[in-house]
């Protein structure tokens, strides 16, 4: 001791500043500012926003860093403790042992989503990050991945001047632009190239069906399907043979469609024939539908007309602007997008970061309970299988544990008043024994904080009494 | 002392009505709002929707219902539509100096449909709508009831055979039927008879004839599926709960003892305390019934709004001030306790449009009551001791204004109490904020999210946690104390109101409201002014 005792105090001198119960007070004043801003950025935008903006910064992290500096600093600097430093000790070490457990959820942990329809099986797992991938094909059938890369274009948007450039073999693809908040409609042009597959637009009308809608075959030569509900829709070629339903098969050439129509309980064409753009066929089905052809292109591309706003609504997505070949594409979050060239096809995909979580859930039946005589959710509960586990119920504050994750309830999507599919929320989180252990010190330092301060307030009237 | 109890006894006596004839219209089992409830409040709150009070024109709302659906037409010319936003009446070109608007005048009106299509508009955009679109929401919502009660769709009475959607009035079987329309004719005698006659006998024979129309259907209802109508014990506690008022008896109890104790304080006289720390248990015990009743209803902590956690918070309030003044003896505690409970129960009475009363069934997400009920309970008692502190701190001004010196003990006592207080809620607040953040693991899988609401209940201990180490530090001295525990309270203002009623976003959207921010910002704002001027006084004296 004799011979440490000398340097004690220099140490200490040094470690004062860092100590002070001003910087404590300037931190806390601080976060208490910073995170006051962010509420209201998050009731302004949303809690995504708030979080990139705010919470998830160098600012914020480095007011942190602080905190833990400046309490471990003070207790350093009361060393040694005594008995009536334990409340203070403790509840200043709970604080630096939760924030140590939020940094390793930050860090190795997961938190996502899962949407699984009913009857349907889901292993890949949702996150907020975004990743920009490219594949590219030279014949137009096999694709390599040739860029794979995580972007925050919400917080470093790119701009004309400042693009965000893809290597492709002709040119680089430029990112020149992003919208943080747009309302998407799609639009259908021709493809002056004539590389895209062929373009739809028709009428489907009865006295009670009047449905307009393209159909864009994603390739040419390939075949679109939708099911419209009184009958299904197919842009290609149609097979000699019908499955028994209602379908209609239109193939596209140069300048005409030519139409075949199944029955239901029927394999042989009901109906065959040609149309151009602006002619009228009835179906021949009982229901006396009429099929309008409004719109031809023998090739066409998909676009989107975007219309921004300001601030974002459950309707509103992200897009970002691509510009090659002397041509602008829009691309929105989680879609994909192809660019054509003489000798080449990119596809670029670019959306939340999608991983596989070893192994499927599926959803084998969701229940709603609601409040009698209301459409208000009471409860709801998803019955899932799970290879290992067998048949389970996640329900809201009942999740379920496996393999190191955890399967929560999350909410629903319904149609027409019927749930459709289950969301989970699924996370990992390794910092959680850790921040209970933070919790549990610091509330014990805090219970210990009431008495003791008693004590020391008792010390002080001792000692200024003698 | 005694006769201080037996004044009391009798005064309850005279209120605890006894069962009068023709009130068994009141505990006709209602189908709304996701429970069963009784006429009553089903008839109360909806004419609060429409007309904004209780009743109309000294009539009670079972009443002025009834007859909505019953001759819907005589309501066509009686101005029983209320419309406070002034926006709202431009849109409409109605006067602004009026509150209360004929159907005719607001809904035949074409400029209600351009509100309509613009609200629609809105909800398609699923856009968040502002104060005013929320206004207008509220007058579609108006519309809707009384088209809806006027139809007979809206009054659910008979239990279903199957299923759990009751049948409503226009839509009941024969049975059912006919014994409705027996009641409904000894309605139309009853209410003709309390307008036309005083005669007692008239009226006890129309009102027995009321019950007994009431009990006959009552019998069909429950034969067409019993089951279903075993609610017995929770109508009768509602009505109970309606007709009683348990936080207005308490409120002014506390009233009294608040009146008590300014004499002890002011008047010095001690004797008197016995009597105060009487009436201020009796409504202490009041208050309480009031809550265990509501916890009965809806089977439930009543903490999920925030008129429940206005009550709750009166009363943690209040048993802080309690406990202190057993401890310290200051009598001021006791003062300001009473006064901030007397002061909250009042505002949780008389603004049902802002602290919204009724009964309301609960989110999936709070349906974990446990987690629920602990997390929540530990947040705003905290706040009830940060609101101790808070009224400690105007006294503290006040006597700061009457002349530090003299008052040396009283502002010394003053202190104590304000950092006792806080240190109380900061023992409450940051353990609270744990368990939220345990029951969001819990059910969300997240501990802490930065959600609107856990960050400034965050930003709240982190005030009083400066105000704590500023303290120990020597930074804050007496007056520092006061005033910090007037400003701080600014903060938990914005966590517990301001989250749900200014910023209105994030996970805790269930307590989200509208309405009483100029009150609340002003309410606020005197206070800092108030800490400012005494501030500048007391700086000015001491240049002296």
């Amino acid at each position: 001791m004799s011979t440490s005792a000398p340097k004690k105090p220099w140490l200490k001198s040094l470690n004062k500043p860092l100590a002070s119960l001003k910087l404590a007070v300037f931190i806390l004043s601080s976060i208490a500012v910073i995170t006051a801003v962010g509420t209201f950025v998050e009731a302004r935008y949303d809690a995504f926003a708030a979080k990139q903006w705010v919470y998830n910064t160098w600012f914020m992290y480095l007011i942190m860093g602080l905190l833990c500096v400046n309490l471990t600093a003070v207790m350093v600097d009361r060393w040694p403790w005594q008995k009536r430093h334990a409340s203070f000790v403790l509840a200043h070490i709970g604080i630096i042992i939760l924030l140590f457990g939020s940094w390793m959820t930050m860090q190795w942990g997961l938190d996502g989503s899962m949407r699984v329809g009913i009857g349907e099986e889901g292993t890949m797992v949702q996150t907020p990050e975004t990743d920009l991938v490219v594949y590219t094909s030279f014949d137009g059938d096999r694709y390599t991945k040739t860029l794979e890369e995580e972007v925050n274009f919400f917080k470093n948007p790119p701009t004309a001047e400042k693009p965000y450039l893809i290597p492709a073999y002709e040119e680089k693809i430029k990112v020149v632009d992003y919208y943080k908040y747009v309302i998407p409609s799609k639009k259908v042009v021709a493809d002056e190239k004539g590389r895209g597959g062929a373009g739809l637009r028709f009428q489907l009308q009865n006295p009670n069906v009047n449905i307009i809608e393209w159909l864009v075959q994603r390739k040419s030569g390939g075949t679109q399907t939708q099911d419209f509900g009184p009958a299904k829709i197919h842009l290609g070629e149609a097979p000699v043979h019908g499955r028994g339903e209602n379908e209609i098969y239109l193939t596209p050439k140069d300048s005409y469609l030519d139409y075949v129509v199944f029955q239901k309980d029927s394999t042989k064409p009901l109906k065959k024939g040609r149309v151009k753009e602006g002619d009228v066929f009835d179906l021949g089905y009982k229901m006396a539908l009429q099929f309008r052809v409004l719109r031809y292109l023998p090739s066409a591309i998909e676009d989107w007309d975007l219309k921004p706003l300001e601030r974002p609504t459950p309707l509103t997505t992200s897009a970002i602007k691509i510009q090659f070949q002397g041509r602008e594409h829009w691309l929105l979050l989680n879609d994909m997008l192809k660019l054509f060239t003489e000798s080449s096809v990119y596809l670029m995909t670019y959306g939340n970061r999608r991983t596989d979580i070893g192994f499927p859930i599926k959803l084998k039946d969701f229940k709603v309970t609601r409040y009698q005589g209301t459409m208000r959710a009471m409860a709801y509960e998803s019955v899932v299988e799970v290879p290992g586990v067998g048949e389970q119920v996640i329900s809201m504050n009942e999740p379920l544990k496996h393999k190191g994750l955890t399967i929560y309830q999350a909410s629903f999507q319904e149609e027409q008043g019927r749930p459709v599919a289950s969301i989970f929320s699924i996370n990992h989180d390794p910092g959680r024994a850790i921040k209970y252990l933070g919790s549990l010190i610091i509330s014990l330092g805090i219970v210990l904080l009431m008495w003791f301060k008693h004590l020391d307030f008792k010390l002080k009237n001792k000692n200024q009494n003698s | 002392m005694k006769k201080l109890c037996a004044i009391i006894l009798i005064l309850f006596a005279s209120t605890m009505a006894f069962a009068k004839a023709g009130d068994s219209l009141n505990y006709l089992q209602v189908q709304d709002g996701g429970r069963i409830k009784p006429y009553q409040s089903f008839a109360q709150e909806m004419l609060e929707i429409v007309y904004g009070k209780s009743s109309f024109e000294k009539r009670d709302a079972t009443e002025i219902v009834l007859t909505w659906m019953l001759s819907p037409q005589a309501w066509q010319d009686k101005k029983i539509f209320e419309v406070r936003n002034h926006q709202i009446l431009e849109a409409l070109g109605l006067s602004k100096d009026q509150r209360h608007f004929t159907g005719e005048e607001v809904f035949a009106n074409d400029r209600f449909n351009i509100l309509r299509q613009e609200l629609q508009a809105k909800r398609e955009a699923q856009e968040k709508l502002d104060p005013y679109f929320q206004a207008v929401q509220r007058l579609e919502n108006q519309f809707f009831i009384f088209q809806e009660i006027a139809a007979g769709r809206m009054l659910k009475i008979v239990p279903p055979k199957e299923g759990t959607t009751w049948v409503s009035v226009s839509e009941l079987p024969q049975g059912p039927q006919e014994k409705f329309l027996e009641l409904t004719k000894a309605f139309v005698g009853h209410i003709g008879a309390t307008a036309t006659t005083e005669d007692k006998t008239i009226l006890k024979e129309k009102g027995e004839a009321l019950d007994k129309a009431v009990q006959a259907f009552q019998e069909v209802a429950r034969a067409e599926n019993p089951a279903l109508y075993d609610n017995d014990g929770i109508i009768k506690a509602e009505v109970h709960y309606n007709d009683f008022h348990p936080f207005r008896w308490a409120y002014i109890f506390y009233f009294l003892s608040s009146l008590v104790l300014l004499m002890v304080w002011a008047l010095s006289k001690e004797s008197w305390m016995k009597t105060a720390w009487v009436l201020l248990t009796i409504g202490f015990l009041l208050h309480t019934y009031g809550f265990g009743i509501r916890m009965y209803i809806m089977g439930r902590a009543p903490v999920t709004n925030m008129y429940e956690t206005v009550v709750w918070v009166s009363w943690g309030v209040l048993l802080f001030a309690a406990i202190l003044e057993i401890i310290y003896k200051f009598r001021i505690i006791l003062f300001a306790g009473s006064i901030a409970a007397l002061f909250s129960l009042v505002i949780a009475d008389f603004a049902p449009a802002v602290l919204d009363p009724t009964l309301q069934p609960l989110e999936p997400v709070l349906r974990s009551n446990y987690w629920l009920t602990i997390h929540v309970m530990t947040i705003t008692i905290s706040y009830a001791a940060f609101f101790l502190a808070f009224c400690l701190g105007d006294m503290g001004l006040y006597y700061f204004l009457r002349g530090e010196e003299k008052n040396k003990e009283k502002i010394r006592a003053i202190v104590l109490a304000i950092y006792r207080s806080i240190q109380i809620g900061v023992a409450f607040l940051a353990p609270g904020i744990i368990l939220g953040g345990i029951w969001a693991d819990y059910s969300w899988g997240r501990f802490w999210g930065w959600d609107p609401k856990e960050t400034w209940a965050l930003i709240a201990l982190l005030g009083y946690l400066t105000v704590l180490h500023a303290r120990y530090a020597g930074m804050l001295k007496q007056f520092g104390m006061v005033a910090a525990g007037i400003i701080a309270f600014s903060l938990v203002v914005m966590a517990w109101y301001g989250v749900n009623f200014v910023l209105g976003a994030g996970l805790h959207s269930y307590g989200f409201g509208a309405g009483g921010v100029e009150y609340v910002s002003g309410f606020i704002a005197v206070h800092l002014l108030a800490v400012l001027y005494v501030g500048i006084v007391r700086s000015g004296e001491k240049k002296k």
